[in-house]
């Protein structure tokens, strides 16, 4: 007889997946334990997502077999999936929006008892279930009037509400704040006491080191070799990961800051934002670090007339401007990376050279709108290398790059524009170590060509490498200024929440 | 061997519009000796014309993810008033109101659905109504003959340019600007981009609301023409005309693998669902099959061609 506790709960055996003759894993092999953290990390474009998709039956593997404590598993959809006992909370979202969030919890099991929907009861356990994993949302309001990190937390309970064996989280912490990150350590900490597997992917090495009690890195398709996260450092799995190492995580760069550019005086959003006032000016990167929920996002969308603001006025070169709409402000000279790039940064069905395009259309085409097709073809192509896309080229549907990819075409997109003010909602959401580096330097070199620039980011080390002031703010309001003298953790951490 | 067959099918499935106008093609030669003469055919061109033209407007409409139901009434009313305007002015003169009288018809709609968020679906229903009501309010009810003054209207309606009908051509020229639109220029890029993803493009700084709100203004005014048409062929603007016409020119839209959720379609295609529709049509009426059974027949072939189209998305 076998013992038990020494099968592998889950063994991914010399997985092989193509999309259409382009080969995205190659030969990746990967076992995890019972009560297991198994790190899984790769550059943006390795092929990560795709063996968990395989795993959670959304893909077919090519080649290759599954076990499940040690049998042979034949996953050919989703539903097999579950029936395992494998949890998966995608990197993108796949919540419904107009659903409740006990709704979308409790999504395929609504009609367990009987047709009609007990609310009382799904709502009731479903707050239980958010609460147990240290978090609190009204479970009756609609996903899509939430946060992207109370929708992680939504997803997080979706998976939980079931029995699981596995649980595969890809990217989880992209979404969310120092603190809420902390919460959701707990949880998985709860869980491996528990016996479940998980599979834990991630481009925050520090994270790694913090839960992880093995890694494996998968390059090119390819899987290597598995090593305990105790005998390992960051810079042996960088190379792993890069095959190179990396001198400076932040490029060093010379500040020439310049005249004023935006000055916003008393920003007010009814319930979620007072009395926020900021500037900024030529040649400088400004911060604004704050928990999640902290009236970030909603105050530069209110700058940039995304949404609709109570109080305050926008000031663009000491001139006062009244913006009906983001229409207003681009015209402006003022670019905006939105937070959330499915919904707003990119259109997942059109090319990558379209989608780069569609903030300069005027650079593109003649004065009657006809386009230049080698124009737009060779200007994509250009970013597509400054940024180190990984893609073929620039008819690719954007749908088809790994996330990190697609975040890079949305900076590309406004880095193909002459903006005189960039605000960029976390810059490097899900993008790799190596990749981060290249968008800091492209932040760089904005700022020295002038541009002001604007970064929210709920990475801490990330605001402190790249800023020259930090602003933090909490719940909807400035709670104080750091200049690059008094950046440390603790500061920002406890501005963030309001120690003293 | 099993991937070359696994290609051919493929690349079926991926040009499905033209493999099922190939076969409607060869299904009408083979049924009726009468199909491939060049009467039947131009006179076959020359009866689509009207539904062609209102489904390019009605395929920029669906690439942003909205419909027009009003197209049928604002073809009737556009009818009417040409037979109207031409009897006191002069027909340039005359042309140009019925066509603006489509035009403000379609702008309305699309401020309705641009800038009060009113469901496209529910502002054309109202506005498909308001506009049967004007048609017949104009006309008091009755057909209007086009009088012999605009003779040249009706010349040109049941006339011919270099032997093709010229409504025919009209409905080329439509056809050929709103393909190149689609294709080569930023104002169909945004259609489409609009349709996928309405938030990241506003986001990006364009005007939206602009762009939505054309469209609807575009496709009444090619309903418009679509009436004068249909008036200058038969002589007479009757406020009855049209009824039902949105179905068609919806149903040639989809066969055409427009996607009802915006953001995927083309000019091309389009024009095939176009000549699709109309040779079943046509073929059933050269096989004496009843209106009654072409309306099944209609149905049922719609189902298929969207089923087939199912296959691509995959
Ligand atoms: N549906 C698809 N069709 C075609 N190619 C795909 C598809 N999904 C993924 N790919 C390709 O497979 C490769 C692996 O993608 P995957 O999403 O697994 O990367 P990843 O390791 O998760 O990256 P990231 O860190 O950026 O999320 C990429 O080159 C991607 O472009
Ligand atoms: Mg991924």
């Amino acid at each position: 007889m076998e013992n038990k506790s020494l099968t592998n709960r889950v063994e991914l055996r010399n997985i092989a997946k193509s999309f259409g003759g382009v080969a995205a894993l190659k030969d990746v092999t990967l076992k995890a334990m019972p009560g297991e953290i198994h790190a899984l990390m790769g550059e943006n474009g390795a092929g990560k997502s795709t063996l968990m998709k395989i795993l959670s039956g959304v893909h077919q593997k090519d080649k290759g077999q599954i076990f499940i404590d040690g049998e042979e598993a034949h996953i050919k959809n989703t539903f097999d999936s579950k029936k395992l006992g494998i949890g998966i909370i995608y990197q993108e979202f796949s919540l419904v929006p107009d659903l409740s969030v006990a709704e979308n919890i409790f999504l395929n099991r609504l009609g367990e008892n009987g047709w009609w929907l007990k609310r009382k009861k799904l709502n009731q356990e479903a707050a239980g279930l958010i609460e147990s994993i240290g978090f609190t949302i009204d479970p009756s309001v609609k996903v899509n009037r939430l946060s992207i990190a109370q929708q992680q937390v939504v997803e997080i309970a979706k998976a939980l509400s079931e029995n699981i064996k596995v649980l595969i989280l890809d990217e989880p912490s992209a979404v969310l704040g120092p603190t809420e990150v902390l919460k959701l350590f707990d949880t998985l900490f709860k869980l491996k006491k528990n016996g479940v597997a998980i599979i834990y992917i991630s481009h925050h090495l520090s994270e790694i080191f913090k839960i992880a009690d093995r890694v494996t890195v998968i390059k090119d398709g390819t899987s290597s070799e598995t090593l305990d996260v105790a005998n390992t450092d960051k810079d042996t799995i960088i190379r792993m990961m890069l095959g190179r190492t990396l001198n400076a995580m932040f490029p060093p760069r010379e500040t020439a800051v310049g005249k004023e550019v935006l000055r916003a005086e008393n920003i007010g959003i009814a319930g979620k934002v007072k009395n926020v006032s900021l500037q900024v000016n030529e040649g400088e990167v400004l911060g604004i670090a704050g928990l999640v929920g902290s009236g970030r996002t909603e105050t530069v969308r209110a700058i940039f007339a995304a949404d609709k603001r109570t109080a305050g006025t926008v000031f663009i070169h000491e001139k006062k401007v009244a913006f009906a709409s983001p229409v207003d402000a681009v015209k402006h000279g003022i670019g905006m990376v939105p937070e959330n790039r499915k919904l707003q940064g990119v259109i997942l069905s059109l090319p990558i050279k379209e989608n780069i395009s569609l903030t300069n259309l005027k650079g593109i085409s003649n004065g009657l709108g006809f386009i230049n097709a080698p124009k737009e073809t060779g200007n994509a192509d250009s970013l597509i290398k400054k940024l180190n896309i990984k893609a073929p080229n620039g008819d690719l549907a954007t749908g088809k790059l790994s996330g990190g990819n697609q975040q890079k075409v949305v900076l590309a997109k406004w880095a193909n524009t002459n903006c005189k003010v960039m605000i960029i909602d976390e810059p490097t959401r899900g993008v790799d170590v190596g990749a981060k580096v290249e968008i800091y330097k492209l932040i760089n070199d904005l700022a020295a060509q002038g541009v002001a620039t604007l970064v929210i980011s709920s990475e801490t080390a990330e605001l402190m490498g790249i800023c020259d002031r930090i602003l933090v703010m909490r719940e909807g309001q400035i709670q104080g200024e750091l200049n690059k003298t008094e950046f440390t953790e603790e500061n920002i951490l406890r501005l963030s929440i309001g120690a003293h | 061997m099993g991937t070359t067959l696994k290609n051919s099918i493929q690349l079926i499935i991926r040009h499905n519009t033209i493999v099922i106008f190939l076969i409607m093609l060869l299904v009408s030669a083979m049924m009726s000796d009468a199909f491939f003469t060049a009467n039947n055919l131009s006179n076959l061109i020359r009866q689509l014309a009207p539904v062609g033209i209102v489904s390019m407007g009605m395929l920029l409409v669906i690439l942003t993810g909205g419909i027009d139901l009003s197209v049928g009434s604002v073809v009737a009313m556009a009818g009417v008033l040409i037979a109207l305007f031409s009897q006191s002015m002069p027909l340039s003169v005359a042309v140009l109101a019925a066509l603006g009288s489509g035009v403000l018809a379609g702008a309305v709609s699309g401020y309705l659905v641009s800038y009060q968020k009113i469901a496209p679906f529910i502002a054309t229903l109202a506005l498909m109504t308001i506009v049967r009501g004007c048609g017949f309010i104009f006309s008091k009810g009755a057909p209007i003959m086009v009088d012999d003054q605009a003779a040249a209207l009706t010349d040109f309606g049941s006339g011919r340019t270099l032997g093709i009908p010229n409504p025919a051509i009209v409905l080329f020229i439509v056809f050929a600007i709103t393909a190149i639109l689609l294709k080569y220029n930023v104002f169909g890029r945004i259609l489409i981009a609009t349709g996928s993803n309405e938030e990241a493009v506003h986001l990006s700084g364009i005007k939206v609301h602009l762009y939505k709100f054309s469209v609807y203004a575009i496709i009444g005014g090619l309903a418009a023409l679509a009436g004068i048409i249909s008036t200058a062929r038969t002589s007479v603007g009757s406020p009855n005309l049209g009824v039902g016409m949105e179905l068609d020119v919806i149903a040639a839209v989809v066969i055409g693998g427009t996607s009802l959720k915006g953001g995927k379609g083309s000019a091309i295609n389009t024009f095939l669902g176009v000549l699709i529709l109309g040779m079943m049509g046509n073929v059933m009426n050269l096989l004496d099959i009843t209106a009654y059974s072409q309306q099944i027949i209609k149905g049922v072939i719609i189902i298929l061609a969207v089923l087939l189209q199912r296959f691509q998305d995959k």
